[in-house]
């Protein structure tokens, strides 16, 4: 369960970056909002890779051993389909900032609704 | 991705710290690809409209762009999501490195120590202080920069820079993630075939990518790559060494070296100068025109200036200078490098600058092109070609 890589060291970097810590929403939250989401959305890919390797290698051995899991290579072919599927994937988890861009190059007339009250 | 990282001082990552970095990759891809096209987009469509509404004309320059596309949401994704992508892509190699950071510190020595492969030399300075504007800044949002030390002998920031870049530069600058100074330094010894430098010193190294490449193209100079960062260097010489490519490194400063007077035949930089303020930046060039031999030359591989560019390139890449933690960015590409070198001490009609086309993806011929193309325009060594063309470095300096 979790592959997880043995500590050999105590020694401790930085993760973070010092200094003003860069900010352009005028909303408070809303940047942090967006690191949030970025770092959910790696999670997610993580997941992803990792069952796309899982089945690989389901089907290569009919069996399913995490040793095998942890070594996987994909074949060009797979890694091919797996960059194609990934770009596809960050696609459409940030479409609503493709949205605008879209909305303006088909043109921006249509008819007016009825007035928000 | 650090499956390019292919030399001794590999880092053993997991599966998913790998697929992290793979993630990372995509984004930047995805934030300099869709998000930038539709920021210009929106510029083009919305922005630039309402300000020759307002203006009676279409904004000049860069910080009028800046200026009018700074409230506009995509504005506001594009900068915080590259921000976070640029983070993301140091935090995506760290926990590796910290986790065999001792591990990393006893490979280097080893290779540092051996003579087996390569025999070049590392020296440390531990009494040199660290320029303000690299002791204060994460630069590149790169937490640690290329000196912060974590305990004896420690290279982590090395290896931070080298598999971070592998990370940021997805495959783009070559196996060795040297493509800038192989293309540059072929460039050059195409266009200079009589020219036979001896010692060749490349100033802020960092992890070395940009010096071995001089080695390659001269394999009977004695090379030298100097920073200010000691991790750097010792990082820098286990990986020359590893490569089995003999070359000196040095904790130094550019700004006072200590080298002789009229010690070297080619003083060289990579992306060295955009992170240095305009006065530090003058004086790196007297200490190159005092170092180098009459007949020498000092050239430097950079970002093209903005009077080369267009009003919206221009504020493109003068975003790192506001939100990339590169404050000297945009007073560099606002200076004029041949100005610089004139100040220097260099002479007008001795100043160059040319584009290089990337080795790695256009070939040996294509530089080759490139070259008897310059020879050819009667423009004697001011050979700009297209900027905009393809891959291509742009690199000035001038001859002693």
């Amino acid at each position: 369960m979790f592959a997880v890589k043995a500590k050999k060291s105590k020694t401790k970097l930085r993760h973070g970056v010092k200094g003003k810590q860069l900010r352009f929403f005028g909303a408070q939250g809303v940047d942090e909002l967006v690191s949030i989401c970025m770092t959910l959305a790696q999670e997610l890919w993580v997941v992803k890779e990792r069952l796309a390797t899982v089945e690989a290698t389901a089907a290569k051995k009919g069996v399913i051993l995490g040793d095998d899991i942890e070594g996987y290579a994909f074949t060009p072919e797979q890694r091919a389909i797996v960059e194609d599927e990934k770009k596809k994937f960050i696609d459409r988890v940030f479409f609503t900032l493709r949205e605008q861009s879209e909305a303006l190059s088909a043109g921006q007339a249509e008819p007016d609704g009825p007035k928000v009250p | 991705m650090t499956e390019n990282v292919n030399h001794d001082l590999k880092v053993d990552y997991s599966r998913d710290e790998l697929a992290r970095q793979h993630f990372v990759s995509g984004m930047r891809t995805y934030v300099l690809n869709s998000l930038s096209s539709n920021m210009r987009t929106v510029y083009d469509n919305k922005v630039a409209p309402n300000f020759k509404k307002k203006k009676n004309r279409a904004p000049k320059t860069a910080p009028e762009i800046h200026k009018a596309l700074k409230s506009e949401t995509i504005f506001k994704f594009y900068s915080s999501m590259r921000c976070n992508t640029q983070e993301m892509v140091w935090r995506s190699v760290i926990p590796g490195i910290e986790r065999e950071s001792e591990e990393l510190v006893a490979k280097t020595k080893i290779l540092s120590q051996s003579t087996q492969k390569a025999n070049g030399t590392l020296t440390v300075d531990p009494k040199l202080s660290i320029p303000r504007y690299t002791a204060e800044l994460d630069v590149h949002l790169m937490p640690g920069n290329y000196h912060e030390e974590h305990m004896p002998d420690d290279v982590s920031q090395g290896a931070i820079y080298d598999n971070g870049l592998s990370v940021f530069a997805m495959g783009f600058l070559g196996e060795r993630m040297d493509d800038i100074t192989q293309s540059v330094s072929t460039y050059f010894t195409k266009r200079y075939p009589d020219f036979k430098p001896k010692a060749i010193l490349d100033m802020g190294c960092t992890l070395g990518h940009s010096t071995l490449p001089w080695k390659e193209r001269y394999p009977q100079a004695e090379v030298t790559g100097i920073d200010v960062g000691a991790p750097s260097v010792r990082y820098a010489h286990g990986r020359a060494q590893s490569y089995g490519v003999s070359t000196h490194f040095a904790q130094k400063d550019a700004e006072h070296t200590g080298f002789a007077d009229e010690s070297f035949d080619v003083i060289y930089s990579c992306m060295f100068l955009h992170e240095i303020p305009k006065k530090n930046i003058r004086a790196i060039f007297k200490e190159a025109y005092r170092m180098l031999k009459p007949g020498g030359v000092m050239l430097h591989y950079e970002l093209p200036p903005n009077s080369m560019l267009s009003a919206y390139d221009s504020f493109y890449l003068d975003w790192d200078s506001f939100y990339n933690k590169e404050p000297f960015y945009k007073a560099f590409r606002d200076s004029d490098p041949q100005e610089e070198c004139v100040a220097a001490g260099f002479k007008k009609g001795k100043c160059f600058q040319y584009v290089a086309p990337s080795l790695n993806f256009y070939g040996d011929a294509a530089i080759a092109k490139a070259v008897a193309d310059a020879k050819l325009d009667n423009k004697g060594e001011n050979h700009m070609g297209r900027l905009v063309d393809g891959v291509q470095w742009f690199t000035f300096g001038a001859w002693k």
